[in-house]
């Protein structure tokens, strides 16, 4: 120990001395310190005194009192010493690190729980912790493209969405083949669709609005990452016991921008929660029909079942019609351009019953704000949906019935978390390459809206193809 | 220190570890630590040309250059034994095209380094390359073209296994730009002069042998890269300590700036040492490399 001290003093004599001194110079500093605080305030009040002076003489020249208390504000080194020895505050990153994958054998699989359109996911627990996670391993077809540009988007969007009601993505794990990538997320114990399908009633209106205002955080999140979902649905929301639900399946995800990507493809989103541009073909789209399927899920919740069951994609639109009522060109301007609206033969002048929304009707015991939230999630015009943000603002969510705290959410089996495999009886979002275009067939829609042709006279049908 | 903050991700990027920067695959390989930055300089720089050829966005063809970088870095990274520096750098375009809004198809890709592969040396000026025969060299015969897109793919699964998945870059260009309005001079009348030229310090820093993308963040790279700009312009920037206002310290950009102004003696030192010659940027060429030494050193330490 001394020896190291005797690097700096020569002998214990001469440290005593130097300590002294130091602890001089600090007093006279503190002192000096002090009398230069004194002075300020002397110089302050005097200051201020003239200052008041001034200002009362030439109000114009107000600017110039202030300059010159900041330049005789003080003693200029005390002033710049107390800087020093505060650094100020600079932003600093965590920067994560990245390094190899490591080997699925550090997990062991205990159970199988589904099979989605991108992958087949099982229990499984890390054996090096016990924790129990969700391995999904990545479907790697179209190899000749190499890598599918989907998994490493759901890969990218997932690792940078770090939010409580997404889905937390731990790692990337691979197998002994080049094509065995699995991605390791948390285990969450039921998702919305198998929950509500055992359930014998729907969630009350007080755990749909939590439910509702959890997974619009979780989009608005989304969104404000310039990230578009593009599948969401009760099958790919996930919930805890502890009231919790979680955004997963990013097989669909993409980074948009503004304006967004110009070639987007409109196969995108199971078709009973796909918006109506998308179904009438418009080749750009954005945050909108997230919204749209965000509208699609509030309805579901409160009816719980999904609300717009199409067969295909001309029953899909005739079904969204008959809803929310035939869009006109003041409700949504410039739809008759789209694609697909060309064989939508619709009336240049439909009768006005046959272009009002029938949420009413159909979600009878829905509070008016309610009603509203979900008229304007499920506008036929995009533009008329409200962004994610605004939906967290909307006055359904602070009106009574309050959403119920999460901690007193009911619990439930799990189905997952047993041996027992889910039945998936939603249709999947469509498949890359599965035909590049929608195709409507030739089908007869002269029921629909028919009692109205009749009493209203000005006909209409939907032709397709 | 402040408290570190979750970022937003554009502004910050995964950063090489201490650990990953002391040593290599490469160097672990036994390969010399000055060819090694040789190769990797070129290989870089190849990934430049190959994204010019492509007419990809610049952004896309730094976030590529970036991922090529990472991929060497650190004892688990890529060795130069294994993987040629030009296959690494196709793939690593070829990823970044595909994830951004300009995917290219392999084909495009595997014509365009086959186009550069027939360069004549490695530092050949940009100027010569209208006088090669540009059909001849980009031909590739259907086998030649399988084989070659299922490497391209095989790499970039590599790619992806190296990184364990980090494909995110953040770069600096938007926040320079940024910078610039914030400090009142993109403006002026030598706003575009002072952008183009920070632009052109940050081109540069991606291909600086000190890895520059992988040690600092974007914020600290456009602070520094405004700073020398700004001085070889002659724009006069703030009296006061402006860069802490965008969260670089006087030290990092000291650094910053010395690493900076460091590279065109760098560029000329290799042009130097490679006389016209090229880089090996596959497996063969560098076992090559790596005789030749040794016969010219007369004994087997690499």
């Amino acid at each position: 120990m001394s020896s190291a001290k005797s690097r700096w003093a020569d002998n214990a004599e001469e440290e005593v001395q130097r300590k002294r001194e130091k602890e001089e110079k600090k007093r006279a500093k503190l002192e000096k310190q002090r009398q230069a605080e004194e002075e300020e305030v002397r110089r302050k009040k005097a200051e201020e005194e003239a200052a008041a002076r001034k200002d009362e003489q030439n109000r114009e020249d107000s600017d110039r009192p202030t300059k010159r208390r900041r330049l005789s504000h003080d003693g200029e080194d005390s002033r710049t010493k107390e800087k020093a020895e505060q650094p100020r505050k600079l932003l600093r990153f965590a920067a994560p690190a990245w390094g190899p994958c490591r080997h699925v054998d550090n997990f062991e699989r205990l159970n199988h729980i589904e099979e989605g359109s991108y992958g087949w996911v099982s229990r499984a627990r890390e054996t090096a912790t016990a924790e129990v996670v969700a391995l999904k391993k990545l479907k790697m077809d179209n190899l000749n493209d190499g890598f599918p540009v989907t998994a490493l988007r759901e890969i990218q969007t997932l690792k940078e969405s770090s939010h409580t009601h997404i889905v937390d993505l731990r790692e990337v794990v691979v197998g002994d083949t080049l094509d065995d990538v699995f991605i390791v997320m948390e285990f969450v114990e039921h998702d919305l669709k198998t929950l509500q399908d055992s359930m014998s009633e729907p969630f009350l209106p007080s755990e749909t609005k939590t439910l509702m205002a959890q997974l619009t955080s979780a989009v608005a999140f989304l969104h404000s990452h310039w990230i578009l979902h593009r599948d969401l649905k009760t099958s790919n929301i996930l919930m805890n016991n502890q009231g919790e639900i979680k955004l997963a399946d990013f097989g669909m995800a993409r980074y948009t921008g503004d304006p967004p990507p110009p070639n987007l493809t409109q196969l995108v989103v199971t078709l009973w929660y796909r918006a109506p541009e998308l179904l009438l073909g418009a080749k750009t789209y954005g945050f909108e029909i997230d919204l749209w399927s965000v509208g699609c899920i509030f309805g579901e919740l409160l009816q719980k079942e999904p609300i717009l069951q199409g067969k295909n994609e001309v029953d899909q639109i005739s079904k969204i019609l008959t809803l929310m009522g035939i869009p006109t060109d003041t409700t949504w301007p410039g739809f008759r351009r789209l694609p697909n609206a060309r064989s939508l033969r619709l009336p240049p002048n439909p009768p006005p019953h046959a272009t009002k929304p029938n949420i009413r009707r159909t979600f009878a015991l829905l509070t008016n704000a309610g009603v509203d939230l979900l008229l304007s999630l499920l506008s036929l015009n995009p533009d008329g949906r409200p962004s994610a943000a605004e939906v967290l603002d909307h006055p359904y969510f602070k009106e009574d019935p309050k959403p119920k705290a999460k901690e007193m959410f009911p619990t439930f089996p799990s189905k997952a978390g047993q041996e027992k495999q889910r039945r998936r009886d939603t249709p999947s979002a469509p498949k890359r390459g599965e035909g590049g275009k929608v195709e409507f067939g030739a089908v007869d829609l002269s029921g629909l809206f028919g009692a109205e042709r009749e009493e209203g006279g000005a006909g209409f049908q939907l032709r397709m193809g | 220190m402040a408290p570190e903050v979750r970022p937003p991700s554009h502004l910050s990027n995964p950063l090489a570890t201490l650990e990953q920067l002391s040593t290599s695959g490469s160097q672990l390989d036994g390969i010399s630590a000055d060819l090694e930055t040789s190769i990797l300089f070129a290989g870089a720089t190849l990934t430049q040309a190959a994204g010019i050829l492509l007419h990809l966005p610049q952004d896309i063809i730094a976030s590529a250059i970036v991922t090529y970088s990472r991929f060497w870095v650190g004892a688990e990274g890529g060795s130069l034994r294994e993987y040629g520096a030009k296959d690494i750098s196709a793939a690593s375009i070829y990823l970044t095209a595909k994830l951004s809004a300009f995917p290219k198809s392999p084909r495009s890709v595997l014509n365009v380094y086959s186009f550069l592969a027939a360069v004549p040396s490695t530092f050949t000026d940009l100027d010569k390359f209208s006088e090669l025969d540009y059909e001849e060299s980009c031909y590739l015969s259907e086998g030649a073209y399988q084989s070659r897109r299922n490497l391209l793919t095989k790499m970039e699964t590599i790619i992806l296994r190296v990184l364990g998945f980090q494909t995110h870059v953040a770069l600096p260009y938007a926040l320079c730009i940024n910078y610039l309005q914030a400090l009142d001079v993109f403006k002026g009348p030598s706003g575009k002069a002072l952008a183009s030229k920070a632009f052109e310090y940050l081109n540069a820093s991606l291909l600086n042998p000190q890895l520059l993308y992988l040690t600092h963040q974007p914020p600290a790279l456009a602070t520094s890269a405004i700073y020398l700009a700004a001085r070889e312009i002659g724009v006069k920037l703030p009296e006061e300590e402006w860069w802490e206002v965008f969260d670089t310290d006087r030290e990092e950009l000291g650094f910053l700036v010395v690493a900076m102004l460091s590279m065109e003696g760098f560029v000329g030192e290799e042009k130097g040492k490679w006389e016209g010659g090229s880089v090996p940027l596959t497996v063969e060429g560098v076992e090559k490399e790596i005789e030749r030494r040794n016969g010219v050193n007369g004994h087997d330490t690499l």
